[in-house]
């Protein structure tokens, strides 16, 4: 059974929460010494990938050990070895396949999705950390109501708000729901909101102002609105304002764990009683080259470790997530580091030799008004392109002006990355098609 | 025993009074409206039985592989079904009903061999069609295919043989067969049919009560818990 703190803690678990830096990485190495043996033991990937660097897990008894010895692995690496080897688990399962309790997948947003083996009730050591330190932290306590509004593909994971004593009210992640949210949160007034993005949020004006109800007054209950998947762009960020909706920033941390903001908003913070993360050089060719990059604030590719799952560990992942790091303290009292996500190596476009991410393209696009729900996509057949190619979601545009609005993004696009794009318009519906809006493909080879 | 494991590590563990909310979740009616549904704990229990039972006339039982296909806001029609998945030794896979979905509904079916597909809807056939994939190729190994309305004779069409699965406003159908008329859980509802649509009524005792609910699922008609689907 759960065990909850008294309703005034500010923590959900104040031992492990504030914990001394050096005492984490104690904790953190007893762990990763563990996860390594067992991996080694029972992953056939990470077994054949260290046979192939020449080291073992006794070769490891230092972190420094780790860093110098170990080798990475992708999701490339884990999805040649599933078709190559029909392997559906990707060579990560540990444990026998009969005793799965579930088969979950990832997004697939940056391609093929990939299994996720879970084993519920015991698949992995440790404290509960992830989701109930975030929102017990946000102010969740027992009898709130919780709006989720979700997709399904990782599993039924409101569990966790009722592990927390809180209901759940329950959303389908698409923007025909917002007008039910509105009206549920007024009747319900909710706590917390786990996740509403940037589309969300734009789209929620329009909707709140047809049904006739004031999203201040439909979000007044809450306090934590979480977002994720996507930046969140400057039209979104002042409707939030406006609206006094109290944000918390949300994300993953390489397919190991997530990290969410806390009361400071100065990072997002992850459990590190849970994960092991380093900073690389992104240049980096493998583990032998490959830079640490540690002092804070330096961007870096971001490589993590899971320390507790004894199901299908990933060991030096490498996530292709391009980010920033900090290990200072932070001012709400946690002592575990941040993450700022800045972008996907993969998605980088060398225009006629200048980067753009798609966080450089957003506010362009969503700067006008038929744009403003922030929709589009690059269209990236390789990494370095002569013209920036862009499909540009719009609504509420006659066929006649289309022209003139393909021309006013590219003016737009031009004026803040220095790149006159070819510029495709399409109404939104057709990009809202190709997956939960916050999870659209931002990038895509055609 | 493995019951209450199961329920601690799915949440709810901190749940002392079981006729608490487990949650709100939602029912369309007639006109496709979705309405709000207050769910206590003791129903989900109750449920949970049920959807065990059904789950073993299915042959899902231990080492049994099953695919959810359902959304957020069905889950409290869904959860049970999914609690009951776990608890009868069978493993668990979900997906969205949507047409943005359908890959996944279909590298899930490539990769796993799944006893059971439950819940597959028109809006995910919609996603195969544009993939180019034939429904049969997908989900020809399936043995139970559990198809909603929209679905069903899309799949009938395309040489399979599916099994009727309807959520029938807070209630759940499903045949026990391919052909078969859809089943719902005798001991909590009663069903009848009004102008061509099921209407669901309350049998036993809940926080929010039905009575000739008229739900958005059209049927042929109506006998006792049997539902002939249209």
């Amino acid at each position: 059974m759960t065990q909850l703190p008294p309703n005034e803690s500010v923590y959900f678990d104040a031992e492990y929460e504030t914990m001394p830096r050096e005492q984490i990485a104690e904790l953190q190495l007893e762990l990763l010494l563990e996860t390594i043996a067992y991996a080694y033991e029972h992953s056939p990937l990470i077994r054949e990938t260290w046979q192939a660097a020449k080291v073992t897990p006794r070769d490891v008894a230092t972190f420094d050990d780790f860093y110098e010895k170990v080798p990475f692995i992708s999701k490339d690496a884990v999805r040649d070895f599933r078709d190559g080897r029909g392997d559906p688990y990707g060579g990560l399962l540990c444990v026998p396949t009969d005793e799965l309790t579930a088969i979950m997948s990832t997004s697939g947003t940056t391609g093929d999705p990939t299994l996720v083996a879970e084993k519920w009730g015991g698949g992995s050591v440790g404290r509960p950390a992830i989701m109930y330190r975030d929102f017990w932290g946000m102010g969740v306590r027992p009898g709130d109501f919780f709006s989720l509004f979700l997709f399904t593909f990782r599993g039924p994971t409101y569990g966790f708000v009722q592990s927390l004593g809180g209901i759940p009210l329950l959303f389908d992640y698409d923007l025909m729901e917002i007008e039910r949210l509105l009206r549920l949160s007024c009747e319900y007034r909710p706590t917390a909101m786990y996740n509403f993005g940037g589309t969300m949020i734009l789209a929620t004006a329009d909707i709140a102002e047809r049904a006739g109800i004031d999203p201040r007054d439909a979000f007044s209950s809450y306090k934590g609105m979480v977002w994720a998947g996507e930046p969140l762009g400057a039209r979104a960020r002042a409707l939030a304002d406006e609206w006094g909706m109290p944000l918390f920033e949300h994300s993953s941390v390489g397919d190991v764990t997530a990290s969410f903001e806390c009361s400071m908003h100065n990072g997002m913070h992850f459990w590190e009683d849970t994960v092991l993360v380093e900073g690389i050089d992104p240049e980096a060719v493998d583990h032998r080259d490959a830079q640490a990059i540690t002092r804070d604030g330096e961007r870096c590719e971001l490589v993590a470790t899971a320390l507790t799952n004894r199901v299908a560990p990933l060991i030096r992942y490498r996530s292709d997530d391009i980010v920033r790091l900090a290990r200072t303290p932070c001012a709400c009292g946690r002592t575990h580091a941040r993450i700022w996500t800045i972008g996907r190596k993969g998605d980088e476009v060398i225009v006629a030799g200048r980067s753009v991410l798609p966080i450089d393209v957003w506010s362009a696009v969503e700067s006008l008004e038929p744009c403003r729900l922030g929709l589009f996509q690059v269209i990236r057949a390789q990494r370095e392109v002569d013209v920036l190619r862009l499909r540009v979601g719009y609504q509420d545009t006659p066929s006649a002006r289309l022209g003139a609005l393909a021309d006013e993004v590219a003016g737009a696009v031009l004026a803040k990355v220095g790149v006159t794009p070819e510029v495709q318009l399409v109404p939104n519906a057709e990009l809202l098609r190709l997956g939960p809006p916050h999870k659209i493909p931002r990038v895509t080879k055609r | 025993m493995r019951y209450l494991v199961t329920l601690v590590a799915l949440g709810g563990g901190v749940v002392s009074d079981a006729t608490a909310l487990w949650g709100v979740g939602t029912w369309v009616d007639r006109d496709g409206v979705r309405r709000p549904w207050e769910v206590s704990h003791t129903e989900i229990q109750r449920a949970m039985g049920h959807s065990s039972r059904v789950l073993g006339d299915l042959g899902v039982g231990p080492g049994a592989r099953v695919l959810w296909c359902s959304m957020l806001s069905e889950a409290a029609q869904v959860w049970p079904f999914i609690v009951g998945s776990m608890l009868s030794g069978a493993q668990l896979s979900c997906a969205d009903a949507t047409a943005a979905e359908a890959p996944r509904v279909a590298m899930f079916c490539r990769l796993i061999d799944y006893r059971a597909v439950m819940g597959v809807t028109g809006a995910i056939l919609d996603g195969l069609d544009e993939m180019g994939l034939a429904y049969a190729d997908v989900f020809g190994a399936v043995a139970v295919l559990g198809a909603r309305p929209d679905a069903y004779h899309r799949l009938t069409t395309a040489g399979l043989a599916p099994q009727h699965f309807a959520l029938v406003g807070p209630a759940v159908a499903v045949a026990r067969e391919p052909a078969g008329p859809a089943l719902v859980d005798d001991a909590e509802w009663a069903v009848d049919l009004i102008d061509g649509h099921v209407a669901v009524t309350t049998k036993s005792e809940r926080p929010t009560a039905f009575d000739r609910a008229v739900t958005c699922v059209r049927a042929a008609s109506t006998s006792g818990n049997e539902i002939a689907c249209a």
